[in-house]
Parts: structure tokens; sequence; C-alpha cells
């Protein structure tokens, strides 16, 4: 069990499951008082670096050849930066 | 991104899984990453509606969903680390935990559908509904497909000593998983956080 | 080995989508398709301006649509490779293929018989034109057996030589799940999930032609090696 904890991937888990909460407690208002733009925007962010822990950790592309790992990252980048611009236009 | 992240020198890059999986993952990807655009899209056309309906859903069934999905997938690294040590038993208890939180995700999934169709919200009460049924319901065809997925590694578990080809299958189920989760990670941000 | 006949079963589903979308999209201008919100008159105007080539365009789809047995006999020969025997994902895919015929033939015929008579009651023609679209966008069924059979085919050869890339597997399989948001445009009269939608309409129909050219690309492929590896008889 303590080889366990001490995997990378047991760090990543725990380091998503705080970011859930977190993410969780932005979309409630904490910390951003009345700025629920910014908050949700907070939100957005928290999730597509979620996204990219679990590329890069439990999808292992962080050792895979790097034309298959920058098609995730430019995927990553460019649907995240699609909805934070709608999201901003919309609100 | 800090240097030390990075595969170690020397280590040869590994493409985890078979090249074909990656055409259905970053196909699904794709078809996603088109559902989302267009739902953020269409919420910015009438916000209020969108803002009113989303106050309805009961946001404690997305969190406990995504606990157990992002728990799902960490169990599945783990039975491929353990598998990657030869060490089956482990592996295949690991893939049944995996599974045990899967089909959770889609007993919650039941429980939420049931409790919103009774209260008179179904696919066609407005539309952030319909987006809400449709991408959850995408969705879930796709757990349901990955708890398949994952039924058929466990079975590749068994074998002793695991083979190359045993390992490419193995990656390349967990790979389908691992996405199933990171779609849902979205989703949750999306249908139930956007404010 | 009949080579020949392989290929010209393979070059007909070539022909297949060239006359196909030449009838749907270029005749009967059925490319975007009305709007499922559209009143009955306007669908009515839309039938009684456009008779002739409706009709026209009718005619070349469902005659083209005959061009998809052959190419799915040629996909059943080169999964009978692939699975050896019982052959029995080649039957699947045999079947279901002819059933996709059906549920493209189907909507021409409902649309000929709404532009039979444009002068009747626009409520029958509206009725019509509903039908006409559900039936061709709806039936995601056998498309997916149909895709599923390929894939799993693809994926279960075992040998020396792949008939079919792996990944043409995974693209077929992944090829039938997009047909499947299709299955519930009865629900929405707008928006991306109704039958003139993005996932209900523009997005099948995309991959339903990239489909069919990855398939003409390696039946041709197939069928060449099969040519060289086979002796001749």
């Amino acid at each position: 069990m303590r080889s366990l904890f001490s995997l990378r991937v047991t760090l990543v888990w725990i380091f998503l499951m705080l970011a859930t909460a977190l993410s969780w407690g932005f979309g409630h208002g904490l910390g951003f008082g009345s700025h629920y733009r910014y908050a949700t925007v907070a939100v957005v962010i928290i999730a597509f670096i979620k996204v990219r822990f679990v590329f890069l950790d439990f999808m292992e592309l962080r050792t895979a050849p790097l034309p298959l790992r920058l098609t995730f990252e430019t995927w990553t980048v460019f649907v995240s930066g699609a909805l934070i611009v709608l999201y901003w236009q919309g609100a | 991104m800090a240097v030390a992240e990075d595969a170690p020198p020397g280590v040869r890059p590994h493409l985890p899984g078979e090249a074909g999986i990656w055409v259905f993952i970053l196909g699904d990807m794709l078809i996603f990453a088109s559902l989302f655009i267009v739902f953020v899209y269409y919420r910015g056309q009438d916000v209020a509606l969108y803002a009113d309906a989303q106050r309805t859903l009961n946001q404690h069934y997305g969190a406990l969903n995504t606990f157990l999905m992002l728990t799902s997938s960490w169990c599945v690294a783990l039975a491929l680390n353990a598998a990657r040590a030869q060490r089956n038993y482990s592996s295949r208890r690991f893939f049944m935990l995996g599974m045990l939180c899967g089909v959770g995700f889609v007993g919650v999934k039941f429980f939420e559908y049931r409790e919103k169709i009774r209260a008179g919200f179904t696919l066609t009460t407005n539309d952030f509904y319909m987006y809400y049924y449709m991408l959850t319901g995408l969705h879930l065809m796709h757990v349901l497909l990955g708890l398949g997925v994952l039924a058929y590694l466990r079975q590749v578990a068994h074998a002793a000593p695991l083979s190359v080809q045993n390992f490419t299958a193995l990656e390349s189920g967990a790979s389908f998983w691992h996405m199933v989760d990171m779609l849902w990670i979205v989703l949750f941000a999306l249908l139930y956080l956007l404010r | 080995m009949n080579t020949r006949n392989q290929l010209l079963c393979a070059w007909s589903g070539f022909g297949f989508a060239l006359l196909f979308m030449t009838g749907f999209w270029l005749i009967a201008g059925f490319v975007p398709p009305p709007s499922p919100d559209a009143s009955a008159t306007d669908i009515a105007a839309l039938y009684q301006q456009h008779t002739w080539q409706i009709r026209l365009g009718q005619f070349l789809m469902m005659g083209s649509s005959g061009l998809i047995l052959p190419f799915v006999a040629a996909i059943s020969i080169q999964m009978r490779r692939m699975e050896g025997s019982p052959p029995i994902l080649t039957y699947t895919q045999l079947a279901s293929g002819a059933v996709g015929a059906v549920f493209l033939i189907l909507p021409c015929l409902i649309w000929t018989t709404a532009a039979y008579r444009p002068e009747r009651s626009p409520e029958l023609i509206q009725l019509l034109n509903d039908l006409g679209w559900i039936v061709l966008l709806m039936p995601f069924t056998s498309f997916v057996v149909q895709n599923f059979a390929i894939g799993l085919a693809v994926l279960g050869d075992q040998g020396e030589l792949q008939v079919f890339p792996r990944w043409v597997g995974f693209f077929s399989m992944w090829v039938g799940v997009m047909f499947i948001p299709g299955g519930l445009l009865t629900f929405f009269k707008h928006g991306p999930f109704a039958w003139n939608g993005l996932f209900a309409f523009w997005i099948p129909l995309l991959v339903f032609f990239c489909w069919y050219l990855v398939m003409f690309v390696f039946l041709r492929q197939g069928i060449l090696a099969q040519a060289r590896t086979a002796p001749a008889t």
C-alpha cells in the first residue's frame, strides 16, 4: 500500500479530486464574490488543467511520440480557448 | 512546463496502445469538442434560460459522478501499473474496482435522470435540458461501452506472463476509459458549474 | 481470381456516392434540408416550385442506391478473408448493409409521392416530407451493426498480412457511433439535433461519405493484394 501512494498517478488522482472540490467552490461563489464571470472562467481553466493531467499521466501521453502529444495539447488549448471566448461573449 | 516532468533523457517515446485506437479517441474528441462549443455558443444566445434551468439540476449528483469517474480512471491506471509488474491478481482487482466505480457512475446517472423526469424535466422541456440529456446520454453510452472494454481488459490480465500484444490491448482499452473520464470532467464544468 | 468483378463492385460504391449526392444536393436541392420548423404551406410551396427537380433528383438517388449492394458484397468478400471460418461477421455485414440500402431507397419513394401530386393539401405534403426525412436519418441501427461487424472483423484479423489496416476497424466503429444521435431527431424541431442540425444531418452526412472513401481505398488495396497472393485459376 505504501508504494501505491508514492506513485505519480496517485498524486495526480489526489490533485484531480482537490481541483474538483475547488472548482465546485468557484462554481458556488467561493472567492470571487459577485464576479461570477471570473469564477466561471476559473472553473473552465481548472477543468482543462484537469484534462491535461488526464492526458499526460493517465493516458501516458507524457512519454508518447511528440506528434500525438502535440495533437492533444492543441485540442486542450483550442477547445478551452473557444469555450472561454464564447462564454465571455455570451454572458 | 517544467523540464523535470518530461520523459527522462534516453527513454524512447512509447505509443500507448495501438495506433488505431487513437483514431477512435481523436474522432470522439472532435465530436465532443463540437458538442461543447455548440452548447456554450447557444447558451450565450439565451443566458437567462440556461442559467434558470441549470439551477434545477442537482449538483451533488454531478460532483459525486466526477469523483467516481476520477477514481475509476485512477484504478485503471493502477491496474496497468500492476500488469507491468506482472502482478496479474492485483491488476485484475484494480480493473474490477475501476468497473465498480463505473457502475456506480451509471447508477447515479439513473437516479439523477429519474429525479429529473419525475420533476417534469425532459428532453423537450427547453434547450438547456435538450443539451443536458443529449450530452450526458452520449457520454453515458461511452461509459457503457467502456465498461465492456474494462471487462475485456480484466480477462486479458489473466495471461501469465503478459505478452507485448497483451500490453497493447491493455493500454488501448485504458486510454479509451481515460478519455471517457476526461469528457466527463469537461461536461461537469459546462453543465453544472457554468454561471 | 475474379479480380475484375471485385474491383467493379468496389467502384460501384464510388458511383453510388457520386450519383446520390448529385441527385440529393444538385438536382433535388435537399441540402441543406428544409427546416422541420417550416409551416405546411412553405413545405408545399417547395414541392410545387421544384416538382420537376425533386422527381428527377429522387430518380437518381433511388437508382444509385442499388449500387450499394455490390459494394457491400465486395466488403463481405474481404471480410471473409479476415475472418476465416465461420464467417459470422461477414454475414452480419452483408445483411445489415443490404437493409441499409433499403433505408436509402424508401425516402426517395416517399418524397417522390409528395412530388407526384404537389397540388394536394399542404398538410399531406408536409406529412410525406416529414416521413421522408425521418426514414432517411433516423434508422441508425443497421448502419451501427454493419460498422461494428466490419470493425470487429478487422480487429480480429489474425492473418500474417492484414487485409485492412487496424485503424480502419476503429474508424468504422467510430463512424457507427456517429449515426446514433440521428435516432433522437424526433424530439426536436430546431437546433443541432433536429433533422437539419449539425449532429443529425451534417456530421452523419460527412462521416458517411468519408467512410465510403476510406472503405473504397482499402477495398481496392485488399482486392489487389488478394490477386497477388492467390494463384491464378
